[in-house]
């Protein structure tokens, strides 16, 4: 078998930056890390969503947070939960299961409605409607207070997840200051991972996806050779909406509440962060992508502690982004098509 | 049956304050190689745009194997079997030549989201099948050394021919070809000339946009020329060569 260098460059520097965290923390790296691991699983699987938009299909969403809101609020609007200042909990709800594959299916659905006006615009166009699209809803959402809580957010939802958590990860967490529950989401979000690359692995290397790359490279010769280019387009606006769906469920419950702020469009440069790091159109890429991008968050909060001092947080958290847009831009210097991605199919020049 | 292959009626585009397109009526018959020439800026492109309907006509219809295709949509057109190039190339760069040749052979419902999930043994047996198809299609184009090359590191020429590769590789009944030799080298011209004509003689009907008008006088059955969106003249080659209004707008005199 061939040795994968690239392969073997990524795990290597994700090693090291897990190694870092330790160096960096040598009093208690656990708790550091596993909140990391949590916060990387949920991205890389967002980020894997984000994936088959543009690196299979080459489409511009910059309203990836939107998809992960609407699975988040569908699915937890349909378990029990408490909204707004003094809302109570409702006593009513579906299974968590069902309501998750219902949240799933709402967020590619709400993939395809906005698809349907959308998907016709190319490149630049697209991105704009799709960040303008992921702003309305998420105003939308803030202003129906009466549903979502508004500001104040839903709360008070997590026991339907939690009630089916293993034990084992109680007993794991024993003698570590880690909370179980964010553990078990964290697990959670990693076996998600897992499945879902099973699935996209399989869908890569199908015809479907063959077609999905062709669409990619050019559309108009797509149409000329019989194929309906449109809807091989939201196809992959679904499928990617749905993913991003479950890993914005998995959000709310490791935060344990949920409100409109969470998907605000900082979100959605992470997960585009995340994916352009891990390699545009490859299928693990967005997972080293994501934990080194959390380690560098992480650590880079650290150093700016470390260099000033004497600064309070706001001070730090300014110091901490320049660090990290520095080292994502070393990063891009050397590995412009990312970590794990082809060289022959870099996707940076967007036509 | 009629022998009717291609039927245009009162076709108008333009563009602004420009008529590109304005052909009262034309039609092309089954098994033609007919070539269309004209100056640039004549509505050839548009002219195949419109017939394959990447843009809708401001008037008039189209009507293709008895049916009005004015309003349909270009893959519906294309699997209706007719087939069009591009004047600027349009290759899958970042596929590979095989694949390029895969995705065009490859049926709608070998490309469906749940047959990718499925992969049942039936859809391995037609890959197969497809790879077979491709690499025999390569072969007789003499490409078979490129098969794993990504198309974007073929040259301008090459491009052209796995372009022309991709449109036949399922037997259209109708080629439309945009400048199938623009920017080929005389060698590769000649080849790609060579698998117009057998084409055209294995009963594809062909119709050729083409600036090279020896090319284009050699091969072709019929010659329609544009000039300002209209047909000023259609016949033979010695019809169209020896026609002063051609000579005016196209062919030329010395005096551009």
């Amino acid at each position: 078998m061939k040795i994968d260098s690239k392969l073997i460059f990524a795990i290597l520097l994700t090693s090291v930056s897990i190694y870092l965290v330790f160096v960096l923390n040598p009093e208690g790296p656990q708790r550091i890390l596993f909140n990391l691991l949590t916060f990387a699983g949920i991205y890389g699987l967002s980020a894997i969503g984000l994936n088959i938009h543009f690196g299979w299909t080459g489409l511009l969403n910059f309203g990836h947070a939107s998809f992960m809101g609407i699975g988040a609020y569908v699915t937890i609007l349909l378990i029990p939960h408490a909204a707004g200042r003094e809302g109570e909990v409702t006593s009513t709800g579906l299974p968590f299961i069902l309501a998750l594959i219902i949240g799933i299916i709402a967020a590619a659905l709400f993939g395809l409605l906005l698809g349907l006006p959308a998907i016709r615009l190319r490149g630049d166009y697209l991105a704009i409607v799709t960040i303008a699209a992921a702003e309305i809803f998420r105003l939308l959402a803030r202003d129906f207070e009466s549903i979502t809580g508004g500001v104040y957010g839903i709360i008070s939802f997590s026991d339907a997840l939690q009630k089916y958590r293993l034990s084992f990860i109680d007993n794991a967490l024993e003698n570590f200051d880690f909370s179980p529950a964010q553990a078990w989401v964290g697990l959670l979000s990693w076996v998600f991972i897992i499945l879902t690359l099973l699935l996209l692995k399989r869908l890569n290397s199908s015809p479907w996806g063959r077609a999905l790359r062709a669409v990619r490279e050019d559309e108009d010769a797509v149409r000329a050779l019989g194929k309906n280019a449109v809807w091989l387009k939201l196809q992959s606006f679904m499928l990617g909406a749905g993913i991003a769906g479950l890993a914005g469920v998995l959000l709310a419950f490791n935060y344990g509440s949920l409100e409109t702020n969470l998907f605000i469009p900082l979100l959605t440069f992470y997960i585009w962060a995340i994916m352009i790091l891990g390699g545009v159109g490859s299928l693990t890429g967005p997972i080293f992508g994501s934990i080194i991008f959390w380690a560098i968050i992480s650590e880079t909060d650290r150093v700016a502690a470390l260099i000033f001092e004497n600064a309070n947080g706001q001070q730090l958290a300014g110091v901490r982004f320049v660090l990290v847009g520095i080292l994502i831009m070393i990063l891009m210097i050397f590995r412009p098509s990312g970590l794990l991605g082809k060289k022959e199919e870099l996707l940076l020049d967007v036509k | 049956m009629s022998n009717n292959l291609l039927e245009v009626n009162s076709l108008k585009k333009s563009f602004g304050g420009l008529q590109a397109v304005n052909i009262d009526n034309l039609i092309l018959r089954k098994n033609e190689l007919t070539s269309i020439i004209g100056p640039n800026g004549a509505g050839k492109t548009t002219f195949f745009d419109l017939i394959s309907g990447f843009q809708s006509s401001d008037n008039g219809e189209v009507i293709f194997k008895e049916k009005d295709i004015t309003k349909s949509q270009p893959y519906q057109i294309a699997r209706m079997g007719m087939i069009r190039t591009f004047q600027l190339t349009k290759v899958f760069d970042r596929m590979t030549v095989l694949e390029n040749l895969l995705f065009s052979a490859s049926s709608v419902s070998n490309d469906s989201f749940s047959r990718g999930i499925l992969k049942l043994p039936s859809q391995k047996k037609y890959e197969k099948e497809l790879l077979e198809k491709s690499f025999k299609l390569m072969e007789d184009l003499n490409i078979k050394h490129m098969a794993n090359s990504y198309a974007r590191e073929l040259s301008g020429g090459q491009k052209k021919l796995l372009e022309l590769a991709r449109s036949i590789i399922n037997d259209p009944e109708v080629l439309l070809l945009d400048e199938p030799l623009a920017g080929v080298n005389p060698k590769l011209a000649e080849d790609i000339l060579e698998i117009i004509q057998k084409l055209a003689i294995n009963g594809i009907s062909i119709i050729m946009v083409e600036h090279n008008i020896e090319a284009v006088m050699k091969i072709s059955e019929r010659i329609v020329v544009l000039a300002e969106g209209k047909t000023i003249a259609d016949g033979n080659a010695k019809e169209i060569r020896n026609n002063p209004e051609v000579i005016e707008a196209y062919l030329g005199k010395d005096d551009e």
